[in-house]
């Protein structure tokens, strides 16, 4: 049985590989989007400004209370009907996930930053440095050393929540492989085939997640 | 602590900016779609199914093939002078109607069946198949008649007139809904439902290489059709279409389609095209 | 953008169900979630050799498979083995392997976050295992924990919006099937969105209150 599926799955990896370049670029898109705008929110979530830190909190709070999932159909058929547009199954996962993405590393950000010591800051002050000087030698470090593990468990999640997509009719390597279980009826194989592909995608980032927070132990 | 940083409301407004640009450049507003901004684009976007073997599937090639799918690149071909300009996008019996309402798809030609409440919705064209439905059960079933179905599950695609079917006329039988159609196959394999109810003509090409199973009911319903659908308020498509599939019945078009894509999978149920296919009224 | 009311109305009766199934199920996940969690770390901490690294094997394949694909592989892929488990043990099981790992991981934390000299100063006092664990450990463990296992129940309530992929009657499911049998895409989703406000703010706020009570303890510690 199991050769039977190794040849089943060697013969339609063309399929399946070009699945997970969609599968991936979606991801790596939603990453990098998601990443950035989780850092520039999560020092919103600190201003001096009350009206900004209620937005960013909202925003957090949206995102925390609502399932991705629901997120998805809403920006892939609510939105395109609501204001006449068209909006593409890759553009809404992307769309979605860096906002998803965004909201949970803002939180991330905001806890780095609000668990280095005021000492830190008083220090750097009394030793003259320059505000630019104090964040970039002494603070962004820290808060890098803070952040780093959970980001890297956030980009875990994030690809994993990428098999989502293919709920709005994006041809995934998820999607894929249903199509080919749909010619060959052969689910147990594709399926276990999904199952160790993204373990082998994620697994990486998991035990750099745990090597970090060894390497720097808060 | 709190980090005083009072300035980054501007590159926070700022990113979310360039997020709502990226966003607004991956989509396109959608007029009332004219054949000129259809031209303009260079490319006819149908939706259809990819997992309803023979109407709308994929190949081992990853192509899509089938019978909606074979009008769908004559269509594409007779507006664009290419079949090769047709996208097609696969979708689920479920969200066809709102793959129209979300401006997604120009036509869909997914086995789409015209009911009135289908038809408030989105504009159906002239037909070109006829549609009944059917249930079917395995070959060992004590199950006989639509009667027998009390009490057990039946096994339904999401948005299909199967299923509206049973919810509106048999409220009292169980139903297992999934939302692709090969889920709701595997699922009767595996014996999660006593039967599974769909289109009557599904149902023989699926029995046909399936054979462990038989057909209890067969014309169920309304005597329907099935037509290409555009959305609502499309006029200037919605005519074209009817246009085409009435030159392509004159012209045969769809006997030659059935010979070549759908003959082979009905095997001995359906012995005369003229019951599957709506003929030019001449 | 015209809201047809009366399709709200007339629906909110199956809202009504799916929410509550929702919420059976979410509750279920969470229970079966804690347990495997507390039992994870119990058997990681026996004197077994290849304790640590079954149950270290099981957190990092379940952590790094998504939830949709574990639900296809157990619902379609398993039957070719004979194995036929309903829609509902499918989507239970699943969320409890996903949630299993993600409880054990947070209770680690909390337990390795008491200090050896608490330990050590239980010992010396002679206080028997059971009451060390009873009255220094676990306090101190549930405490640094709580936040983490918190998240992971709202984690658990959002998953469930997953198991419509096979055919459990959830709220996405139902709410998928009234667009594909009524056409009205943006009232059901509204619908929708309004269910899960009201099921996850009460619980993600009565948490927050949880923490909130047990972190004032440790203000004086």
């Amino acid at each position: 049985m199991v050769d039977n599926s190794l040849e089943l799955l060697l013969k339609n990896l063309p399929l399946l590989l070009d699945g997970l370049i969609s599968t991936l670029t979606i991801a790596l898109a939603s990453v990098i989007l998601g990443l950035l705008l989780g850092c520039v929110v999560g020092i919103a979530h600190l201003s001096r400004s009350s009206a900004v830190r209620t937005a960013a909190k909202i925003y957090l709070e949206a995102f925390r209370i609502i399932p991705v999932i629901v997120w998805l159909f809403v920006a892939f058929f609510a939105i395109p009907i609501a204001f006449n547009l068209t909006i593409s199954g890759e553009t809404a996962a992307i769309l979605i996930l860096s906002l998803w993405g965004g909201a949970e590393m803002s939180d991330l950000v905001r806890g780095a930053l609000t668990s280095i010591p005021v000492a830190q800051f008083e220090a750097g002050r009394a030793l003259g440095l320059s505000e630019i000087q104090l964040y970039r030698q002494i603070i962004i470090p820290q808060a890098i050393r803070r952040l780093l593990p959970g980001a890297v468990n956030l980009i875990t999640r994030m690809i994993k929540t990428t098999s989502l997509v293919v709920l709005v009719g994006v041809v995934d390597v998820v999607k894929r492989a249903q199509q080919i279980i749909e010619r060959t009826h052969e689910a147990l194989p594709l399926y276990a085939f999904l199952f160790v592909l993204f373990f082998i995608l994620c697994y990486p980032l998991s035990l750099l997640s745990r090597w970090l927070e060894r390497k720097w132990p808060t | 602590m709190k980090i005083q940083r009072q300035n980054f409301f501007l590159p926070t407004l700022a990113l979310f900016g360039a997020l709502a640009l990226l966003t607004y450049l991956g989509c396109t507003k959608k007029t009332a779609d004219s054949l000129s901004s259809i031209r303009a684009r260079g490319e006819l976007v149908i939706g259809v199914f990819g997992d309803k073997p023979p109407f709308g599937y994929i190949d081992q090639a990853g192509r899509n093939v089938g019978f909606d799918v074979a009008l769908a690149r004559e269509l594409g071909r007779a507006l664009l002078g290419d079949e090769k300009k047709v996208k097609f996008v696969t979708l689920e019996a479920a969200n066809r109607v709102a793959f129209l309402q979300a401006n997604k798809v120009d036509i869909i030609l997914a086995n789409f069946t015209n009911t009135p409440e289908r038809a408030q919705v989105v504009d159906f064209a002239e037909p070109y198949m006829r549609a009944a439905l059917g249930v079917i059960v395995p070959n060992d079933s004590p199950l006989k008649t639509l009667a027998d179905l009390k009490g057990h599950t039946l096994v339904v695609d999401k948005g299909t007139t199967a299923e509206s079917y049973f919810v509106k006329n048999y409220p009292d039988i169980e139903l297992l809904r999934f939302d692709q159609n090969t889920e709701a196959f595997q699922a009767l394999k595996d014996r999660r439902g006593a039967a599974l109810s769909h289109d009557n003509m599904l149902l023989f090409a699926w029995n046909n290489g399936n054979p462990g199973f038989r057909l209890i009911e067969s014309n169920l319903g309304n005597a329907d059709v099935i037509a290409p659908a555009v959305k609502k308020g499309n006029t200037e498509l919605l005519q074209w279409t009817n246009e085409q599939i009435v030159r392509l019945r004159k012209e045969g078009f769809f006997r030659r389609a059935y010979e070549s894509e759908l003959r082979p999978h009905f095997g001995s149920s359906i012995k005369d095209p003229s019951t599957v296919l709506v003929e030019p009224s001449t | 953008m015209v809201f047809d009311l009366s399709f709200l109305t007339r629906h909110l009766p199956d809202f009504e169900r799916a929410l509550l199934l929702t919420v059976g199920l979410g509750v279920a996940a969470i229970v079966g979630s804690l347990v495997v969690g507390l039992l994870g770390n119990a058997f990681r901490n026996l004197p077994l050799p290849g304790a640590r690294l079954a149950v270290r094997s099981y957190v990092e394949l379940a952590r790094n498979t998504p939830l949709l694909v574990q639900l296809f592989f157990l619902y379609f892929g398993l039957p070719s083995l004979g194995i036929h488990w309903s829609g509902l043990t499918c989507a239970i099981l699943g969320l409890t392997f996903l949630g299993g790992s993600y409880m054990i991981e947070s209770i680690r934390a909390g337990l390795d976050a008491v200090k050896k000299e608490q330990i050590e100063a239980g010992l010396s006092l002679g206080l028997s295992r059971f009451q060390l664990v009873r009255h220094v450990i676990l306090p101190q463990a549930l405490a640094t924990a709580l936040p983490g296992v918190a998240a992971n129940c709202i984690f658990l309530l959002k998953e469930t919006s997953i198991v419509g992929i096979i055919a459990v009657p959830d709220l996405m499911h139902l709410t998928l099937g009234l667009i594909g049998l009524y056409y009205k895409t943006y009232e059901s989703l509204l619908l929708l969105t309004l269910a899960y406000l009201l099921m996850i703010l009460p619980a993600s706020w009565a948490l927050a209150r949880l923490e909130r009570r047990l972190r004032y303890g440790r203000q004086f510690a």
